[in-house]
């Protein structure tokens, strides 16, 4: 089967103005040519194959933004080759536009003053959408969502939420190939957040659709994706599944213990008993970030409890959060 | 070109300039404000003057130019340089741009639906109210046919030049002070807000020479001047749709060289 999306190689650099400080800095800025080049995105590669859902994670200012914006076909690349779903989006951008919906999570593509069906209907116009297609993805829409009280409302007086939820649907309405989301849960409840995720899992399945999704909720990622791709300073980190991620940091288990007294100060101790492991303390526990294959957990806990008396512990599995948490902070090695 | 797809895109804008009742009455009160302001003004130009024509115009004639001026600027406005702008500046262009319809015809399409209500609401009352008023001082007849293609052509312009300075806030990511200099430049150069008549000489010649003229003089002097035959309209006419012609293009690849500079180098 041929690949959705297909990047080869792709680096993106941005050349920008070298700003001084001050008003005298300033006003020779205005007269400078001192340009540095940025490298947004660096060398980077991958595949995406029809129906997957890829969550895309980096921290901040990591180039996610950028290589969707060379995806949508907003941005050119400085070097390498993208196609999606057989275009180059940058050379076509408007041909490209037909087989993708967008959702940038802090602005919305409705039409801010109309209810949420004219806008529909506008899409169903400008995306040539069929009668029949249309009323199909309607009938879908009302059997996933409650979606009757937010058809006749203006967009500007929705919720966060129900905005982005509509959001999300006019992203779908024209049946895309591919759906780029960026940060779609970004400021919502948390039962917004099930409920949109919900939905993008069951348009997914019903459509087949193609699913890029960047988020800083490691929720989304864990209800959402198989695969995950991070990236950093514009390099790619890893490109795998979910799965794979876990084991791919060795055993890593929290530990978390309740001492007697401060916990800052139980921690400052229980760190300097088990230098090897990071500790933190929070206003309920103590948590120790345990590497198995260094020594076990049991081992550990003996460890402490020899110097602390402990009132209470917990073990947990190590959260998806945690391990991307690592790779932003120490990379892959 | 797929027309329906257009012109949902006018229909929408219908319903929502029709969302702002409020505005819309707000607008009509400034600019019935605008034009007693500009009744005295005149008036005492005319006083101080001593004498009834002033550049062969009289004070009423001046008046009806003025109105109608007034009436088409509320009508043809589109304010396309503040969308482009802020368009820029909170990043939505990026939706924009993935529409499946280029940039340029989107925003003019968005904007035709409020060119529909502000015909209705500002330019035709204003009209309708100006010829009962003068008793026929609008002449009733080919001029008007000679009006309605001008005023198509003068959008058409208008549009053009407020999307090349909403394209220079894509380097300058600032719109205020571009947007005012722009309108200062127009409506004065464009006849809007002093008859060209008024020019002096050297002014006059330079101006017949900028496509500003054919946005606001061309289509009122096709409208009110009753003395003129159908050779100098259809050379009104003619310049109009050079300008109109020239004025798109430059637009279109201004636009497009702008556009490509920002995907290689990022927004």
């Amino acid at each position: 089967m041929a690949s959705m999306i297909e990047i080869r190689n792709v680096t993106k650099e941005f050349k920008v103005l070298n700003r001084r400080e001050g008003l005298k800095g300033s006003l020779k800025d205005l007269f400078s040519r001192d340009y540095k080049t940025v490298r947004a995105v660096d060398n980077i590669s991958m595949s995406i194959e029809p129906g997957e859902i890829v969550g895309y994670l980096g921290p901040n200012g990591a180039g996610k933004s950028t290589t969707i914006k060379m995806m949508t076909g907003v941005l050119e690349p400085t070097t390498g080759e993208i196609l999606v779903d057989g275009n180059i989006p940058y050379a076509n951008r408007t041909k490209n536009a037909e087989n993708i919906g967008v959702v940038f999570g802090q602005r919305s593509q409705l039409w801010w003053a109309l209810p949420l069906i004219e806008s529909f209907r506008l899409l169903k116009d400008i995306y040539q959408i069929s009668d029949a297609d249309y009323d199909g993805m309607l009938k879908l829409y009302r059997s996933l969502v409650d979606i009757e009280p937010l058809l006749h409302k203006p967009v500007r007086q929705m919720s966060l939420g129900q905005r982005t939820l509509s959001d999300i649907l006019a992203a779908f309405l024209h049946d895309p190939k591919i759906v780029f989301l960026d940060e779609p849960t970004i400021g919502l409840d948390v039962s917004m957040k099930a409920k949109i995720r919900t939905l993008i899992h069951a348009l997914n399945k019903e459509k087949n659709t193609t699913v890029i999704l960047t988020t800083h909720d490691m929720g989304d990622v864990d209800a959402l994706c198989r695969r995950i791709v991070i990236i950093d300073k514009g390099k790619m980190l890893y490109d795998n599944d979910m799965e794979h991620l876990k084991g791919f940091f060795g055993n890593y288990r929290t530990l978390k213990v309740r001492a007697e007294g401060d916990l800052k100060a139980a921690a400052e101790k229980i760190s300097a008993e088990v230098p090897e492991f990071p500790v933190n303390a929070d206003e309920e526990w103590v948590s120790i970030l345990v590497d198995e294959s260094k020594s076990g957990v049991m081992d550990v806990l003996g460890r402490i409890q020899s110097r602390f008396s402990i009132k209470d512990m917990q073990l947990e599995e190590i959260s998806t959060e945690e391990v991307i948490k690592k790779i932003y902070e120490e990379g892959v090695s | 070109m797929n027309l329906k797809k257009y012109l949902s895109l006018t229909r929408a804008g219908i319903i929502e300039s029709l969302q702002f009742r409020i505005a819309m009455l707000v607008m009509f009160a400034g600019n019935l404000l605008y034009l007693t302001v500009i009744y005295f003004l005149w008036r005492s130009i005319y006083a101080s003057s001593g004498s009834e024509v002033v550049n062969g115009m009289t004070f009423s004639d001046t008046l009806i130019y003025l109105v109608l001026a007034t009436a088409l600027f509320g009508f043809m406005e589109m304010y396309a340089v503040w969308e482009i702008g802020r368009a820029i500046q909170s990043g939505k262009i990026v939706l924009d741009l993935l529409k499946p319809m280029p940039y340029r015809r989107y925003l003019f399409w968005s904007y035709s639906g409020s060119f529909v209500v502000n015909f209705f609401t500002i330019f035709l009352p204003t009209f309708i109210v100006v010829a009962i008023v003068t008793h026929g001082a609008i002449h009733m007849g080919v001029n008007l046919l000679y009006f309605v293609l001008a005023v198509v052509m003068a959008v058409i312009i208008n549009y053009s030049i407020d999307f090349i300075v909403g394209t220079i806030c894509l380097y300058t990511e600032s719109i205020w002070g571009i947007n005012i200099m722009k309108q200062v430049i127009v409506l004065l150069l464009s006849g809007a807000t002093i008859p060209i008549a008024f020019f002096p000489e050297p002014l006059k010649t330079i101006v017949s020479y900028l496509p500003f003229q054919s946005i606001y003089n061309a289509p009122l002097t096709l409208l009110l001047d009753s003395g003129q035959d159908a050779v100098s309209a259809i050379k009104v006419l003619g310049v109009q749709l050079i300008w109109c012609i020239v004025m798109t293009v430059i637009s279109k690849l201004f636009w497009k060289a702008s556009l490509r500079q920002i995907t290689v180098n990022g927004g």
